[in-house]
């Protein structure tokens, strides 16, 4: 068994995080998140420097990668500028849609566009009524005359979607039954006549806006369809593990710098004339840390190693998601405990990695999704 | 334009670890290329980028540079071609022998309009390789280097002194060593990367090469340590500023720092 990296991954992670140290220092990142600012400048650096370009195909200025690379890119981001983890991770599911069902114009514009820095494109699922139950859509598209798409509904949770140049849209036509036959996906320009988007207030994530998007009257021409019509639940979820785990290593990367500022920390902070690191319970806190960190590295690359090797990852993926997004949180929570009032202060990172890292149990399937998907598989095995 | 750029290959300055009797490990340490070599790389690239022609990486050591990501971590920063001299001889070389044998792979190598190296090695910083190197190609040489221009066929150079910036030009070929303020090097993208990997690489031993004179090290190291660690006082002194300012003195003084 092989566990170490490519001399090429292994380059690769060098240069990411020289190139963040150079572009995305610690202060900065502290002062858009402070700001509620898209990261602009640090993302365009990532598209000078070739890192959004992974993961698409060389005709449209990108870099083909596996799955595993794009996990240890969003790694680093998440370790060292997590609102960039979590923008890099967003944009593989809406990038790997287009690039495997959009149209060849579709696919050079937008996919230019993202090596050349712009934010990705934003997935416009969640609805007021419809978040993990999809079913519920009622976003409607209605060709009219044959030549445009009309569109009319509300989406919500659409992050970066007032930032982003386009929204990966779902609709769904109520006239079919069964709502996962009848689902389509479109490409929606956000300067189109008729959207409006507005961001939301939310505990974390300020440098990554999340929007409620109202559509009234938008009107699209016919070829804005995605793949085929009424396929769109199948394209979703065509990349959606993929996602899912990709996101799950930004998280890694998070955990991995509360770890460090904690560790550190028990080093040099002096109770009871000696650093706490000198008691047992500290000791404890900082293993369990590593060991959750450990495994959840181990979890993530052997996840992204089986899709990359065309393996079937159904409850897999769902295994991973949860339980590295449950414990990058535990292992963010028990850095601020270490760390007492400094990691509780608005001046020190933690507090932004642990009001961060929360949501990441919620957004892009919540942990009683995974079990939903992983429970039921499981089960399956051993049934007679 | 072809440049060749001259690079070393220590060992992580990051990674070193300082014993307790004062030794100096280098166990742990991942060999990197030398930081300063890092600008000389990159000025090769943008003069070639601006004027055409080639950039060959060369670089002499021992069996550490025969490191597979070693060789590619260079080629992924701009170079088209690699040269190595790889010789158990040449693991703990001195300058002098660097410039030797760099100086007889740059006659192998064939035609060249300029040598580029860094200001001075990361290790040990003697900023003496470049000289002795344009003194044995009996090139015109030029250190302290922080802007180059290419005009006409001549080479055109800020040289930065303590208090003054001359400016020089010279014929070519040449040699020039050019400051860390020089430039900004370049990051590595994934595509870079994956092409170095299929960049040629010439790798001889110095049996290979015709040296000038003797393959020998004119320095012989006795010894190297670490100043001695020491702990912190943990001295907490509390007293009006005009007082702890004087109470702090005296400890500094005591201390034989001041």
């Amino acid at each position: 068994m092989d566990f170490k990296f490519t001399e090429e991954q292994e380059l690769l992670i060098q240069s990411l995080t020289d190139l963040l140290e150079r572009e995305a220092p610690e202060s900065l990142i502290a002062e858009l998140d402070e700001k509620h600012e898209f990261p602009w400048k640090p993302w365009k650096a990532l598209a000078d420097n070739g890192f959004l370009g992974l993961g698409i195909s060389e005709k449209y200025g990108g870099t083909p990668a596996d799955v595993l690379t794009q996990c240890l890119v969003a790694e680093v981001l998440g370790k060292y500028a997590f609102p960039l983890g979590v923008i890099y991770g967003l944009g593989v599911i809406t990038i790997r849609d287009i690039e495997q069902f959009g149209s060849e114009e579709q696919k050079s514009t937008v996919l230019g566009g993202i090596c050349r820095g712009d934010p990705p494109v934003a997935l416009g699922i969640s609805e007021p009524q419809a978040g993990s139950d999809a079913a519920g859509l009622k976003t409607r598209a209605v060709l009219e005359g044959d030549e445009e798409w009309v569109i009319n509904g509300q989406k919500i949770y659409c992050t970066i979607s007032n930032v982003a140049k386009y929204i990966l849209l779902m609709t769904r036509d109520p006239q079919i039954e069964n709502p996962y036959k009848g689902m389509s996906m479109f490409l929606l320009p956000t300067n189109t006549p008729g959207v409006r988007i507005n961001p939301l207030p939310k505990v974390g994530w300020w440098s990554v806006p999340t929007c409620e998007v109202f559509l009234d009257d938008v009107r699209l021409p016919k070829n804005a369809l995605v793949g085929q019509l009424n396929n769109g639940w199948m394209q979703l979820m065509a990349n959606f593990e993929i996602e899912r785990i990709v996101l799950s290593a930004s998280c890694i990367g998070a955990a991995e710098a509360a770890f460090e500022d904690a560790a550190t920390y028990a080093n040099q902070r002096v109770q009871f004339g000696q650093p706490i690191g000198n008691f047992q319970m500290i000791q404890k806190m900082i293993t369990d840390m590593a060991i959750k960190i450990e495994n959840m590295k181990n979890y993530c690359y052997k996840v992204a190693w089986m899709m990359d090797n065309g393996m079937p990852v159904r409850h897999e993926h769902a295994m991973a998601k949860l339980y590295i997004t449950q414990a990058s949180f535990e292992v963010i929570d028990d850095a601020m405990q270490i760390m007492g009032g400094l990691g509780y202060m608005m001046a020190h990172r933690i507090q932004r990695l642990w009001r961060d890292v929360r949501v990441m149990r919620i957004g892009g399937g919540t942990d009683q999704i995974m079990y939903n998907i992983a429970g039921p598989q499981l089960l399956k095995k051993f049934k007679k | 334009m072809n440049i060749i750029v001259c690079y070393k290959f220590v060992p992580d300055p990051e990674d070193i670890i300082a014993k307790p009797d004062g030794s100096i490990s280098f166990e742990q340490a991942e060999w990197v290329i030398s930081e300063y070599d890092l600008m000389a790389i990159e000025t090769a690239v943008q003069l070639v980028e601006a004027h055409g022609g080639k950039v060959m990486a060369l670089s002499v050591g021992g069996s550490q540079l025969s490191n597979s990501k070693g060789k590619k971590d260079v080629l992924s920063r701009g170079p088209d071609e690699l040269y190595l001299v790889i010789d158990d001889a040449l693991s703990e070389s001195d300058t002098h022998l660097t410039a030797q044998t760099l100086a007889a792979a740059i006659r192998k190598m064939g035609e060249f309009d300029l040598v580029i190296c860094g200001e001075g090695s990361a290790d040990l910083y003697f900023q003496q390789v470049g000289l002795q190197l344009g003194e044995l190609l009996g090139l015109p040489t030029i250190n302290a280097v922080s802007k180059v221009e290419v005009a006409d066929g001549k080479l055109i150079v800020d040289r930065s002194l303590e208090d003054e910036v001359e400016v020089l030009e010279t014929v070519l070929p040449a040699v020039i060593s050019v400051t860390t303020d020089i430039n900004q090097p370049r990051l590595p993208t994934m595509k870079e990367i994956l092409k170095a990997g299929k960049k040629p690489i010439t790798e001889w031993k110095l049996s290979d090469l015709e040296l000038a004179g003797k393959a020998e090290k004119r320095i012989e190291v006795l010894n190297v340590r670490s100043p001695k660690q020491v702990d912190r006082k943990r001295i907490k002194i509390t007293a009006k500023p005009d007082e702890a300012v004087q109470t702090l003195i005296g400890y500094l003084s005591k201390e034989g720092v001041l």
